[in-house]
This record gives C-alpha cells, sequence and structure tokens, in this order.
C-alpha cells in the first residue's frame, strides 16, 4: 500500500515536472518542423517568467500573468524571427545571444524593479487556479494523474490534440512543413516561406510562454533568477527525440517529468540524482544516432 | 544599406533607452559611462581584474574559434571545460611529490586530455553517424556538468564543505598572481601564447589551410583530395582540448579548486566572443578583454550608481545582435550559402540543414 501510495504521488509530480517542458516543446515543434534550430526556447520561457510575476504583481490576477507571459513570448519569437529570418543572422547566434541577455535581463531587472537579488515572491500574487474534480478522487490512479494540477497543466494536456491537429491536419501545418522540407516548392505555389517561418517562431514564443508562467506563477508564485535553468534545453532535447510530433514529444516530455521526479525524491533521501537526470540529454543523443543509422540504411538500399 | 540603416537606428534607440533609463533612476549616464571605464582601465589592479576576467573567456574562444573555423559547430565548450577543470583539479590534489613546473604541466596536460576525449565523444559520432554536432555538443553539455557535479558532490567533495567543492590544489600546481592581491596569473600569458600559436599555425601549416576550405565548403575540400572526416575529427577535439584547457586555467590560477558550476556561461559566451572576433585566435583575445572589461567596469558602475551590474551583459548582448546583423557573423562559418549545408549532396540527414535559416 505504501509503494502504491508512493509511486502515485511519484507520478503526480512527474507531471507537475512535465508542464513546463511539454508546453516549451509543443511550440519548438513548429520551429522544428520549419528546420528552425530554435535554442531560444530557454530564453522564451525565462523572460516571460519574469513578465508573468510582474504582471501577477501588479494586477493580482493570474489572468494577467498568462496574458503578459504570452505577450512576451510572442515578443520575443517575434525579434527572433527578425533577426534570423529577415536580418539573415545565424540561428544559433541568435539563439545564444537571447539566452545570455534573458539570463541578464531579468537579474538586472529583478534589481532595478524589486531591488532584490536571487528570489522575488510577493503577496499580492495570485496563484493559477488549481484543479480539483471530486469524482476522480476515489480513483487513485486518475486522482494522481488529473487532479491537484494547475490550470496549465490541463491547457498543455489539451495544446498536444490543438498542436497535432495543428501541425498535421490544416493547409498552415502543410505549408509549415513545407517551409522546412521544400521551402522553394512553397514559394512555386505563391506562399512565402519566410512568412511561415515567423508564424513558426511565435507559435513556440507563444508556447513557451505560457511554460515560462507555469514555471513562475503556475505552483510555487515566484521568480527565481535563472529559474528555467536549462528546461529549455530539456524541451529542445525532447523535440529533437519526437522529430516535431506532438505525440512523441508527449511521451518524451512525460518521461523526463518522471525522471525528474525520481531524481527529486531521490536527493530527498539523500541518494544521488544526477545520473537520473542525465537521461534526456543521453537518450536524445542516442536518438539521433539511431535516426542517423536507419537514414544511412535506407540511402544505402536506394542505391543498391 | 537599408539594413544597415535600420540596425543602426535600433543602436542608437538603445542606447537613448538605456540613457533615459539611468535619468529616470537619478543617475548620469556619462558618471555611469566614467565609473564603467575606469573600472576596467582606471588603476593597475583594476587592469589586472579585467584581464583576469578575459582569461577563461580567452580559452572557450579559442575553443569555439578553432571549430568554426573547419566548419564544426562546437556549442560543448561548458561540458568539456567542465570535464577539463574536474581532471585538472583531481591532478593537483591527488599527484603528490612532483616538483611544481612538472605538476603544472601535468594538470594541464591531463585538463587538455578529458576536454578533447569529452569532444571525441560528439566527434565520432558526427563522423560515423553523421549526427548533428550542434545538438549533440548542447545536449552533452548538461551530461558533463550533471556528472562533474556528481564527482564533486559525492567522492570528491571537501568533507565539511557547505557547497560541492574540492580539496584545495596542491601548492606546486598553483599558478601564483602575477601581481599581489590580484587574479591574474600566468594562464592569461598561456592563452595569449596559444592563441598566437594558433595564428601561426593557420598562417604556416597545411592544416590551417585546409581547415580553412572545410570551413568554407566541405564538398570542394572533399573534392581537393583531403581526409574531410580527420579533419572535423581533430578540429572538434582540439576544440574540446582548449576548453579544457580554460577549466585548468579556471582552477590552478584563480579557484585553485573545482568548485560546483565552474564552467556556467562560459561555453556560451565563448561563442560570442569568436563571432565577435570573427573566428581569429588574435581577435579572440582583443574581444574576451573587452568582455573582461565590461565585466569589470560594470561592478564599479554599479558601486557608484544605482544601476545593477547586469546592465553591461544586457548592452553587450544587444549591441552583439546588431553587429551580427550588419557583419561577417551572419553565418557562423564561412561565406557562401552552402557552408553548413549540403543540401544537394544527398548525404546529410535534415538535422544537418538546421543553420540554414
Amino acid at each position: 500500500m505504501s509503494s502504491s501510495h508512493m509511486a502515485l504521488s511519484l507520478l503526480n509530480m512527474g507531471i507537475r515536472m512535465t508542464t513546463p517542458l511539454l508546453l516549451a516543446a509543443l511550440g519548438g515543434a513548429a520551429t522544428e518542423h520549419a528546420n528552425i534550430f530554435n535554442i531560444a526556447l530557454e530564453a522564451m520561457m525565462l523572460i516571460s517568467a519574469f513578465t508573468a510575476v510582474v504582471a501577477n504583481h501588479l494586477f493580482s490576477s493570474p489572468w494577467m500573468g498568462i496574458l503578459a507571459a504570452v505577450a512576451t513570448g510572442l515578443l520575443i519569437g517575434l525579434i527572433f524571427a527578425w533577426f534570423s529570418i529577415s536580418l539573415k543572422v545565424d540561428v544559433i547566434v541568435v539563439g545564444s545571444v537571447l539566452n545570455i541577455l534573458s539570463v541578464g535581463l531579468t537579474t538586472f531587472l529583478l534589481r532595478l524593479l524589486f531591488h532584490v537579488r536571487t528570489t522575488f515572491s510577493s503577496p499580492r500574487m495570485v496563484p493559477i487556479p488549481v484543479i480539483q474534480i471530486a469524482a476522480l478522487e476515489k480513483v487513485p490512479l486518475l486522482d494522481a494523474l488529473f487532479n491537484g494540477h494547475s490550470l496549465l497543466t490541463y491547457v498543455a494536456w489539451l495544446l498536444v490534440l490543438v498542436s497535432w491537429f495543428l501541425y498535421y491536419k490544416t493547409p498552415f501545418g502543410l505549408h509549415l512543413r513545407a517551409a522546412g522540407e521544400h521551402p522553394e516548392a512553397l514559394a512555386t505555389v505563391g506562399i512565402s516561406p519566410d512568412r511561415v517561418k515567423y508564424q513558426a517562431a511565435l507559435i513556440s514564443g507563444a508556447f513557451c510562454g505560457l511554460g515560462g508562467c507555469h514555471l513562475a506563477i503556475g505552483y510555487l508564485n515566484q521568480f527565481v533568477e535563472n529559474m528555467t535553468a536549462g528546461r529549455g534545453f530539456i524541451a529542445l532535447a525532447a523535440v529533437t527525440f519526437g522529430r516535431g510530433n506532438p505525440a512523441r514529444i508527449l511521451f518524451a516530455t512525460v518521461l523526463f517529468g518522471l525522471a525528474d521526479a525520481v531524481a527529486i525524491r531521490l536527493q530527498q533521501v539523500g541518494i544521488p540524482s544526477y545520473f537520473p537526470m542525465m537521461l534526456p540529454y543521453v537518450l536524445t543523443v542516442i536518438s539521433l544516432v539511431v535516426v542517423s543509422v536507419r537514414e544511412m540504411k535506407r540511402r544505402g538500399h536506394m542505391k543498391s | 544599406m537599408k539594413p544597415m540603416l535600420r540596425s543602426f537606428l535600433a543602436l542608437v534607440i538603445t542606447i537613448t533607452l538605456v540613457c533615459a533609463l539611468m535619468l529616470a533612476t537619478g543617475d548620469n549616464p556619462i558618471i555611469a559611462m566614467r565609473e564603467l571605464v575606469i573600472g576596467a582601465f582606471g588603476s593597475v589592479s583594476n587592469l589586472a581584474a579585467t584581464l583576469s576576467n578575459a582569461t577563461p573567456l580567452i580559452f572557450t574562444g579559442l575553443a569555439v574559434a578553432v571549430a568554426f573555423r573547419a566548419g564544426v559547430i562546437n556549442i560543448g565548450g561548458e561540458g568539456q571545460m567542465a570535464v577539463g577543470a574536474i581532471a585538472a583539479a583531481l591532478a593537483g590534489i591527488y599527484i603528490k611529490g612532483l616538483p611544481g613546473f612538472l605538476h603544472k604541466f601535468v594538470a594541464l596536460f591531463v585538463s587538455l586530455l578529458f576536454g578533447m576525449l569529452w569532444a571525441f565523444i560528439p566527434g565520432v559520432l558526427m563522423i560515423k553517424f553523421n549526427t548533428n554536432e550542434t545538438v549533440t555538443t548542447i545536449m552533452l553539455n548538461y551530461v558533463a556538468t550533471l556528472l562533474c557535479d556528481y564527482l564533486v558532490n559525492y567522492p570528491f567533495r571537501k568533507p565539511g564543505a557547505p557547497l560541492g567543492f574540492t580539496h584545495n590544489v596542491l601548492s606546486t600546481a598553483r599558478f601564483s598572481p602575477l601581481m599581489p592581491l590580484t587574479r591574474l596569473n600566468t594562464t592569461f600569458i598561456l592563452g595569449v601564447a596559444i592563441a598566437i600559436g594558433l595564428a601561426l599555425m593557420y598562417r604556416y601549416r597545411s592544416i590551417g589551410y585546409e581547415w580553412k576550405v572545410l570551413g568554407l565548403n566541405r564538398r570542394f575540400a572533399k573534392y581537393m583530395g583531403f581526409k574531410v572526416d580527420r579533419l572535423r575529427l581533430l578540429a572538434l577535439c582540439l576544440s574540446g582540448g582548449l576548453a579544457g584547457l580554460g577549466g585548468a586555467a579556471v582552477v590552478l590560477g584563480i579557484q585553485y579548486r573545482y568548485v560546483q558550476g565552474l564552467s556556467a556561461g562560459y561555453g556560451f559566451d565563448g561563442v560570442l566572443v569568436s563571432l565577435m572576433a570573427a573566428n581569429h585566435p588574435v581577435g579572440v583575445i582583443l574581444v574576451a578583454i573587452l568582455f573582461g572589461a565590461l565585466k569589470a567596469g560594470g561592478l564599479q558602475m554599479e558601486a557608484a550608481t544605482s544601476i545593477p551590474c547586469e546592465l553591461t551583459q544586457v548592452l553587450q548582448s544587444v549591441i552583439l545582435l546588431f553587429m551580427a546583423a550588419q557583419i561577417a557573423m551572419r553565418k557562423i562559418v564561412g561565406t557562401t550559402p552552402t557552408l553548413v549545408t549540403d543540401q544537394s549532396s544527398g548525404t546529410d540527414v535534415k538535422g544537418e540543414q538546421v543553420s540554414n535559416v
């Protein structure tokens, strides 16, 4: 009984850890399909986490926090797109600079506006509502899976379906994938690939905005210096592992979230937790090798 | 002309905003600027702080520059630096009884070796399986830092330490300050010497030319009969080794031990340094000194005004973006659009094309 209880609470924590990764990775899928290597997911999340806290503090409203975070994500997405698509700066340059900028800028503003270092929280902030469905409480598994999460967790799960539909079942999705794989073909039917890439960058920004918002005001209601702590890169790992497919991304982020939960639990009982935390990165490298080998075999087949 | 004008306008707007911000907080922008310059170059000890800040950046900047020259994108400097740093620390702590010169040499060599080994992993995957080294080097950063965090928190943790750090390295392994009471030490000179050595190698050895051709056009390098795979692997390994040496510079010259999170941020900073220096080794020294100066000056500015020192980091990034928008940095490597991407050859997997945006 006790061990099953522990497994369920681990599951619940895993889902909590999954949410920001899932949100950012679903956004990263848009840029992945458009063949934009988006390492700026981290920056988009971090700056949005900051503005979510500021807006929530100013208006005492989680909704304003969400709104501010999404608007910030869109803005960073626009800056990312402007430099990398219109001004043709290498995406890795733009991403690296934005990531460094995001840490500097949020710390700078934290100290300038609130005169604090490392952490800011305020009693005026109102957390995002937590959903508790009474009917599910009787079934422990469903209770652990679906109860006690902040609203954005449910939004994230819903967005898996929405983004799958968007990327694979709509004309926009077709344009998106064409912009990544055959931009010339897209241009010949009169649609600007650059325009579609801009839209992809904006989608990634908006989704990362939600992810950053969840980190900041989903549970803890505070901003901590560099609080994304590499989650943007775990999301990037999930995107790479899932090759942009929301279903595979869901699988990867749940796995990474669970690994994170296991790591936290191990830490609590004093066992080194560094090795489960390596899982996302190691799995992604392995999956890249597997994909490459498969590709090489396919090519070899075609030649013979 | 038009994009240049736009960038220039944006830059003017940025600077105006910063000045407005300073006026709004009741600070005089001219005084802030003066303090910044004084903090960086105003006295011998300030200059020493600038140069010691620059030291690790010279190494990670050179690391990135070597790889970029050969068209290999190494974003893994942070991990390679961490591995090199912990290797240097362990060599400095546990190898006993060596004379000072030899001990320092061994510790530096070990950091070079482990940095190279860590870069060898993505290197082999790159040439054997054609995996995208941009992604694998990024991912291995986290594996390396987590591994080092484990080592420094469990097997090699100094007992009773509040944070994860090792014992101090023996005095025979330490590079002492060039000036008393500063952190500037011989590793700065080592970094400068390596940069000059690289510049000379590029000038006089064929490998410098081969890397350049490879970076400009990989297919052309193949037609020229260069051993492309070997050249790429070598560039990535040397790159990792330099980043590893950067770790040793911090451990043996500044901290005298491995501290958890020691390499954080240096890898990406190295990317910016190398880009701003157009991947030229001597340029890397100058840009690293500039970055070091902004850091040292920022602290002085903060002390004299109410502007947090992170402002310099923000300005540095913004200015770099606008610079990148107009000059040589549009593409990380070379100047023609077919560099990283080789769409027509059909030998590259999809991931290979990611930087062609």
